[in-house]
């Protein structure tokens, strides 16, 4: 089991705790400059963080604090952690065999078995006939399964991913993806992966950290992120467009501008009369033709069609919000949705996730 | 007539410096990858040679190891001398090519090597030094045509005690001012040869490794 605390001031900021289980993919999500890769080379032990503690199946990797300083800090070397790199980072003068025999070369003395158990990941990773190629004569794909043998060759205690599918177009992604996932299986050790792609997250990852700012605001499920963002912050970073603001009081909901209350299921977690930020799932949003005591009207402003899909928006006639609403085609036509078109729309209060406001630099959005 | 012993001299002497130089070279380019403020002073100070004039380079030699000795062979005006002159004055043409070298490796490579459980001794042998090699031949090529062509400072700290001293160059000199074309031009047709022949090797045999020379994806 992984367990990590890490902190630094600069150059990156940081602060975040991860723990990470035998056999779990724990993805860290974030924009582009939010941490997640100086996370990722700070438990490799490629840089350092002010203080922090790092644990690897009982052993300490590192450990430091602001008064001692670094009392524990491994090399890269004795980490035993596999590293898959963005950009691959083959060594160029070696051919994809020796590649993966580099990190045998201190478990394994002989050459001829370090050749042979070179060969056996090579076949596990489906390029037993690409092992005399160089790194050159090799594409994206070929180059990162390369990588991902030499990085699980030392049979490492954690695999540390870095947007390793990035580079890599579409197909050769969901063959790796496949691979990936068949590898969870037999390893049993803790997978970090950082990425950017929410969608990559979503599919391949048991448990989500979202970090922003080198803060880690919220650890979870991907269902759960999705649909129960912690705050404000977190519905914006994962990418939830229908997200507004109002006052919660005594499990009623008021809606800022609209005379609507919802009535909100919360766990007393949040103070009365507080200001929130309120989210609700593609499925708590319906669409109608006729009004009801209910429903609020709105003006279809725009319609998008994406294949079978089409993606409405909608502007309410009471305070002028702005909601998205997924609908297949026929849906569509059934409504008879033109722009300009007034229809009402029903939310189910029950689906409705409420969560504080807080400012991006609130040191109280460190919760784990 | 042909001076073959100055011919003889003059490869004796390059092919010290290259023994003698080399790992040095190489030892010094690597550690000014990791060293941080001093690094442009010791940089400054080992190019010194490239723009100081030889004649200036060879007094300060002649006076500095004017008397003295090792293991009873006295460095001034014999082999030994010129050739601390010739390893000092070859310093630039070897450490910055293998530097430049050591400075064109991806730091993500080095890192790789790391994650993948080498050492430090392993990640120069199996990973830098490969890596580095074309600039490693690009300084022995520079440093042997360079050796083989000094003058100005062989003169001064050596003479031109033939077949201790006598360089090539110094015997094409010799040979100008006595009126021998001919075995001026036989000498220097040589040293031609051998700086093309270099250069040849520099830029053919040694250029053309496919990992060294691609460009790197993404």
């Amino acid at each position: 089991m992984l367990k990590a605390k890490l902190f630094q001031a600069s150059p990156n900021p940081l602060q975040l705790s991860i723990e990470c289980i035998p056999g779990e993919l724990h993805a860290l999500v974030g924009p582009s400059g939010s941490g997640k890769t100086t996370a990722l080379r700070t438990i490799a032990g490629l840089n350092n963080a002010e203080s922090g503690k790092i644990e690897c199946n009982g052993k300490l990797w590192f450990e430091a604090d602001d008064v001692r300083g670094v009392r524990t800090s491994l090399e890269p070397a004795d980490r035993s952690c596999g590293f898959l790199f963005q950009q691959y980072a083959l060594f160029p003068h070696l051919t994809a065999l020796e590649n993966v025999c580099i990190p045998l070369h201190n478990s394994a003395n002989d050459l001829t078995q370090r050749r042979l158990l070179a060969g056996q990941w090579l076949e596990r990773m489906g390029i037993t006939e690409l092992a005399d190629r160089m790194p050159n004569q090799l594409s994206g794909g070929q180059q990162q399964r390369v990588a991902l043998a030499r990085a699980l060759a030392r049979s490492p205690q954690i695999l540390l991913l870095d947007e390793p599918f990035s580079a890599i177009d579409a197909p050769t992604r969901q063959g790796l993806y496949k691979t990936l996932a068949e590898l969870r299986k037999d390893l049993n050790i803790p997978i970090l992966l950082v990425t950017h792609d929410l969608r990559e997250a979503d599919l391949l990852a048991d448990r989500i950290t979202v970090i922003d700012n080198g803060v880690g605001l919220q650890t979870a499920p991907p269902q759960v992120l999705f649909e129960r963002p912690r705050n404000s912050r977190v519905a914006e970073l994962v990418g939830i467009s229908n997200k507004f603001e109002g006052v919660f009081a005594a499990g009623k909901l008021s809606w800022n501008g609209c005379q609507r209350i919802f009535d909100v299921v919360d766990k007393g977690k949040i103070p009365p009369n507080t200001p929130v930020a309120w989210v609700i799932p593609a499925d708590g949003i319906s669409l109608h033709e006729n009004s009801s005591s209910t429903s609020i009207q709105t003006q279809v402003e725009q319609i998008s069609a994406l294949g079978q899909i089409a993606v409405i928006q909608l502007r309410t006639i009471e305070g002028n919000h702005v909601i998205t609403w997924e609908a297949s085609a026929a849906e569509v036509k059934r409504l008879a949705l033109e722009i300009g078109k007034n229809t009402y729309l029903e939310i189910d209060g029950g689906k409705i996730h409420i969560m504080p406001l807080r400012p991006i630099n609130d040191p109280r959005r460190f919760t784990n | 007539m042909f001076d073959l012993e100055a011919l003889i001299l003059s490869l004796k002497l390059a092919i010290w410096t290259l023994v003698l130089i080399l790992p040095f070279g190489v030892w010094v380019a690597h550690s000014l990858q990791n060293m941080g403020g001093k690094r442009s002073w010791i940089e400054a100070a080992l190019a010194l040679p490239l723009v100081l004039p030889p004649t200036v380079l060879g007094y300060y030699l002649l006076v500095g190891l004017g008397g003295k000795t090792i293991l009873g062979i006295p460095l001034v005006f014999s082999f030994a001398g010129i050739l601390i002159a010739s390893l000092i004055v070859n310093l630039p043409f070897a450490i910055q090519p293998i530097q430049r070298a050591f400075e064109a490796i991806n730091p993500e490579i080095l890192e790789a090597a790391q994650v993948s459980g080498l050492s430090k001794w392993q990640i120069f042998r199996l990973i830098e030094l490969p890596l580095a090699w074309r600039g490693i031949t690009s300084a022995a090529v520079l440093t042997f045509a360079h050796t083989l062509g000094e003058f100005g400072v062989i003169l001064m700290v050596g003479g031109a005690i033939p077949g201790e001293t006598k360089t090539v160059s110094i015997s094409i000199y010799d040979k100008v001012q006595s009126f021998d074309s001919s075995g001026a031009g036989a000498l220097s047709l040589i040293l031609l040869g051998t700086s093309l022949i270099a250069i040849a090797l520099s830029y053919g045999v040694f250029g053309g490794h496919p990992s060294l020379t691609r460009k790197r994806r993404g």
